[in-house]
């Protein structure tokens, strides 16, 4: 009785590909990952300029400068003008901002005002040694948290819980100096376990190295530590006790346990991750401290010698190697949150 | 037959409103001649964002639309989820304003005026939402909220503006003394769209769209809110934009019904026309699509009205969209777009190869393939 | 629509970050179930009548300009409930008068951010297109900044003193009441009683200050109370790397740098004042997360 032909859905026809170049161009500009990528890519430049910029105008800021700073209180004014002049500092700001920006963009950081040494060599220096104070101590972080995390959500109420609960409330009040120095004072002058200072290059010893890192580490992780055991031990509980899927694998016989960590965990993962991402910045003002406690050389406490003696190049430098971290940091997130939620890397019609 | 400037005694008219029309009782039909509301070629579209903001493509949400509107009238819209209905309601309103098109209230056009010409013509405009609760700030108490629009346009001094709250929330079935110091919190569903209605027409406004108004109320307060719409109709004079996506509300309250698909406008025309011939087939799938409770009536196979799923918006089918689950559709509905065509008076439809009906036969359509509607096959919507 | 997590309304610091949406708990049920309430807000109270009030009503010995034969003495001696520092000074005193920094920078930073940071937010969900995405970026840097840095980079610049610290550290603390302000406004705007606000005739500013304001005033002091213990804790650091009240005078943090000086032979000097900042803040977090509990957290 009905007529009704055969009607397509879609109205748009195949375009005929020209050549192999375009079709991968064309997949390439359509996968939502990449356009998110660069998408993201694109607005983290005038972000890392502006952080630069911003860092270059606090600098200049700052009362005193570097001539002065170096040379300290004793020298002449004659002494204090030599040196201004050899270091450029009597140029406007602006000029001295632009000459800066121009070395980067070739990939050169320019000089410490300090000693003269080339900002890229110094970073090579010292960053990998805060590096692997951030790898290590984020390393215990999430072995100490996340099983944690899993455990009390397991038993919430129970007495692993609750031990929990006061601890990491105790842990992530402390202040980083006060934790240090409270570990320096207990394993380092009581027990005399661990050294209270100093820094053995990995090249030199690994066992020394992981010995003159473990308090600043555990510094840094105990108190990051309690934060996350109860974001994610909050998480995994509201999805335990008010998502559906939750009733529907018990109904299916399935135990706490594995609903936990083959379900509850994966949700409540990227929520973790989020925060875990947006967080790389406040991990790095942690090893300023704990640097500066544990006298580590690492980039921090240039950082701040480098402030402290109005050092421009090396302060700006620092700081867009940092904000450059940082951004690649939120980046991954960004699309590790795509990869991992599908539904996100798709998006939804509106309405 | 009644005049624009007196009542006639004979269809017992109530006195007139702002409107200055007068309407028959049992139809509700206007006799008005004044346009109140003239859409022209509306359109409305909204960028996708994917995640992180990445482009996703364009949803138009409202196509080229053209209706009118006269005043003392209830015109119903009718359409599935994704219709654009509700869209359509707050392009009218310039909330978001739309992308193209006219929207000339009282002669004026909407569109063009920039956001701040447009605000002091809201009081003649306003507008119901969906949520009760929603619509109103749950930090407020009802007092001020029903002042609200008082305040906004200056109307009144303090001692007034109590005056009218209190006679405003009385109008709607609500009392001052009880509700009016209460918080949306402690007000139930029924009376927190009260409220909402009584700050609608505290300004007397010609024109209220009801954007699902009704549709999140259990049944029994439906019927009595209903029932209030009707009561302000009569007393003051309102003319109605009338959302739902319940066909047997809508045919209930309004005098002329529109139907939507996929943002475009299928069908317009009396609601006793549309519920008795409708002409498009959307229309006909809708109608078929009330359940009849009784066990006697033979079920409808949907399948010979409608087939298929709803198409993304985003991209729609070409021609006709509804195309592709229309059990009539031909080539010709591929590649032309139906335009609307009045076959009736006052009832319009945009098909190519609309229904027949016992009256007429469609002009320039195909061989008629799909049964013919009579009246009973649309069961539980006796009037 | 998901929104961008590093849009998320997450200031830098990962204690401050108020992102767990927590089901507000409705509870009418009673004193005891609001102790988690209370119990902080108690302490918090007794710390700030022992800082302000107490002295005032009980001669303490003063805080500075101690006697050097005092140095040094033990816990418990006479006169000195909590014995002395090298120099002479009375530790209870100079607890007391620290605490007085500590808490009236707190107060003052807050107060600060939560004015200045709020309008700005709430300004700033008002912008749209270009503007809005300036303002963004621009909040984004400023909070990417490490705290700390910026902190003792205006302090090294202005100098030490109270003053100073309450304008390095209300520097750090207002863009991140933006944020929040900025985000929670957002989503208010976006609700149905916004839009029938303006659809009943008042003006932007009016429906940002009498709608979207109060609604989201909770998760505001919310955070507030949050980035107080913060506050304190970036007091205490300040001071301790030297760059805070300059000594003599006394802060947390500066009584705990002297600590760690004679670390070994008297441990009670480092410890005391540790344990006392660690108690503030805990009462503080622990305040917080009542108050999140019962008010909910913009996510």
């Amino acid at each position: 009785m009905s007529a009704s032909a055969v009607v397509p859905t879609s109205a748009a026809p195949e375009h005929p590909q020209e050549d192999e170049g375009l079709r991968w161009r064309t997949a390439l500009a359509s996968s939502p990952t990449v356009r998110l990528a660069g998408r993201r890519i694109l607005i983290a430049i005038p972000v890392m300029w502006g952080v630069t910029f911003l860092s270059a105008i606090l600098m200049n800021l700052l009362p005193g400068d570097a001539a002065s700073a170096l040379l300290g209180a004793n020298a002449t004014p004659l002494e204090v003008h030599q040196l201004s002049i050899k270091l450029h500092l009597n140029e406007p700001f602006l000029l001295r901002y632009w000459h800066w920006l121009v070395g980067v963009l070739h990939g050169n950081l320019g000089a410490s005002l300090q000693n003269g040494q080339s900002v890229g060599q110094i970073l090579g220096q010292h960053l990998p040694i805060t590096l692997e104070l951030v790898v290590l101590s984020s390393i215990v972080m999430l072995v100490i948290s996340v099983p944690l995390a899993l455990l009390c959500a397991r038993r919430p109420g129970g007495i692993l819980d609750r031990i929990t609960m006061v601890l990491s409330m105790g842990f992530l009040s402390v202040p980083q100096f006060v934790l240090g120095l409270l570990f320096v004072l207990v394993f380092a002058v009581i027990w005399r376990v661990f050294p209270a200072l100093g820094y053995t290059s990995i090249t030199q010893s690994l066992g020394e190295n992981l010995r003159d890192m473990t308090l600043p580490a555990l510094t840094i992780a105990l108190p990051s530590a309690g934060f996350y055991v109860r974001l994610l031990r909050a998480d995994l509980l509201e999805q335990m006790q008010s998502e559906d899927y939750v009733v529907t694998a018990r109904a299916k016989g399935l135990g706490t346990w594995h609903i936990l960590t083959r379900h509850a965990f994966r949700n409540s993962l990227i929520g973790f991750i989020t925060i875990l991402g947006l967080n790389v910045a406040t991990l790095f003002a942690y090893t300023v401290i704990v640097e500066e406690i544990f006298g580590l050389p690492g980039i921090g406490y240039q950082l701040l010698t480098g402030i402290g003696n109005r050092d421009a190049p090396l302060v700006q430098g620092i700081v867009l190697v940092f904000a450059g971290v940082v951004v690649l940091a939120n980046l991954i997130t960004d699309v590790l949150y795509g990869v991992i939620d599908p539904r996100i890397r798709y998006g939804r019609a509106a309405l | 037959m009644t005049t624009l400037n007196g009542s006639d005694a004979a269809s017992g008219v109530a006195p007139l409103g702002i409107g200055g029309v007068a309407t028959t009782e049992t139809t509700g039909r206007p006799t008005g001649e004044k346009v109140l509301l003239e859409v022209r070629n509306l359109v409305q579209e909204f960028q996708i964002r994917n995640f992180g903001g990445v482009k996703g493509g364009v949803l138009q949400a409202v196509s080229n639309v053209s209706f009118e509107m006269r005043a003392g009238e209830t015109l119903g819209v009718v359409g599935e989820t994704g219709s654009g209905k509700s869209t359509l309601a707050r392009s009218v309103i310039q909330a978001p304003p739309p992308k193209s098109g006219q929207v000339l209230f009282e002669g004026v056009d909407l569109v063009k005026l920039g956001r701040r010409q447009v605000a002091p013509l809201r009081r003649h405009l306003q507008m119901v939402f969906q949520d009760p609760y929603g619509s109103l700030d749950p930090k407020w108490r009802v007092n001020d909220i029903v002042a609200e629009p008082l305040v906004a346009y200056k109307d009144g001094d303090r001692a007034q503006r109590r005056a009218r709250v209190a006679e405003l929330l009385e109008l709607v079935g609500l009392d001052p003394n009880i509700h009016g110091r209460r918080r949306p919190g402690q007000l139930s569903g029924g009376q927190a769209q009260r409220v909402a209605i009584a700050r609608a027409i505290a300004l007397n406004p010609q024109l209220v769209i009801c954007d699902e108004a009704v549709s999140s109320l259990d049944v029994l307060v439906q019927a009595q809110v209903l029932n209030l719409f009707e009561k302000l109709r009569g007393e003051l004079g309102l003319s109605y934009l009338f959302i739902a996506h319940d066909l047997a509300l809508v045919k209930q309250v309004s005098d002329r019904v529109m139907v939507m698909y996929l943002g475009k406008l299928c069908e317009v025309g009396p609601s006793e026309a549309i519920y008795r011939e409708p002409l498009h087939p959307y229309t006909l799938a809708l109608l078929r699509s009330i359940p009849d409770p009784d066990p006697e009536v033979d079920q409808v196979n949907m399948r010979e009205v409608i087939s298929g799923e709803l198409p993304s918006p985003i991209h729609p089918p070409s021609g006709c969209r509804f195309r592709t689950r229309c059990p009539r559709a031909q080539e010709r509905c591929i590649t032309e777009v139906p335009e609307l065509q009045m076959l009736r008076k006052d009832h319009l439809v945009a098909c190519h190869f609309p229904l027949p009906s016992s009256a007429e036969v469609a002009p320039g359509g195909g061989a008629p393939t799909a049964p013919a509607w009579t009246p009973g096959m649309t069961q539980g919507v006796e009037r | 629509m998901a929104a961008l997590p590093s849009e998320a309304a997450t200031p830098s610091v990962p204690i401050a970050a108020a992102v767990m949406a927590e089901e507000p708990a409705r509870s009418r049920r009673g004193w005891v179930h609001s102790l988690d309430l209370y119990i902080p807000a108690g302490v918090l109270v007794l710390l700030l009548l022992a800082c302000f009030v107490w002295p005032l009503v009980y001669k303490l010995p003063p805080p500075v300009g101690g006697s050097i034969l005092d140095a040094s003495l033990p816990l418990g001696s006479p006169g000195h409930i909590l014995g002395t520092d090298s120099v002479g000074n009375d530790i209870m005193s100079r607890l007391l008068y620290g605490g007085r920094v500590s808490f009236e920078v707190m107060f003052a930073v807050q107060g600060i951010g939560l004015v200045v940071g709020g309008f700005i937010g709430v300004a700033a969900a008002s912008f749209s297109g270009l503007a809005e995405a300036t303002v963004m970026r621009v909040l984004d840097v400023l909070i990417a900044f490490p705290a700390i840095v910026i902190a003792l980079a205006i302090v090294d610049g202005l100098g030490a003193g109270e003053a100073d610290i309450i304008w390095a550290l209300a520097v750090v603390s207002i863009p991140t009441f933006a944020r929040v302000a900025r985000s929670g406004a957002v989503r208010v705007r976006d609700q149905t009683f916004v839009v029938a606000a303006r659809l009943s005739g008042s003006k932007r500013w009016r429906t940002n200050l009498r709608h979207v304001l109060p609604n989201i005033l909770p998760q505001l002091i919310t955070f507030a109370v949050l980035g107080a213990a913060i506050v304190v804790i970036l007091e205490a650091t300040i001071s301790f790397f030297g760059y805070g009240i300059p000594p003599p005078g006394p802060s947390w943090g500066n009584m705990i740098a002297a600590g760690q000086q004679v670390m070994s032979n008297e441990p009670a000097l480092l410890l005391v004042p540790s344990i006392v900042l660690l108690v503030t803040v805990v009462a503080l977090n622990t305040l917080s997360e009542a108050l999140r509990a019962r008010w909910g957290v913009v996510r």
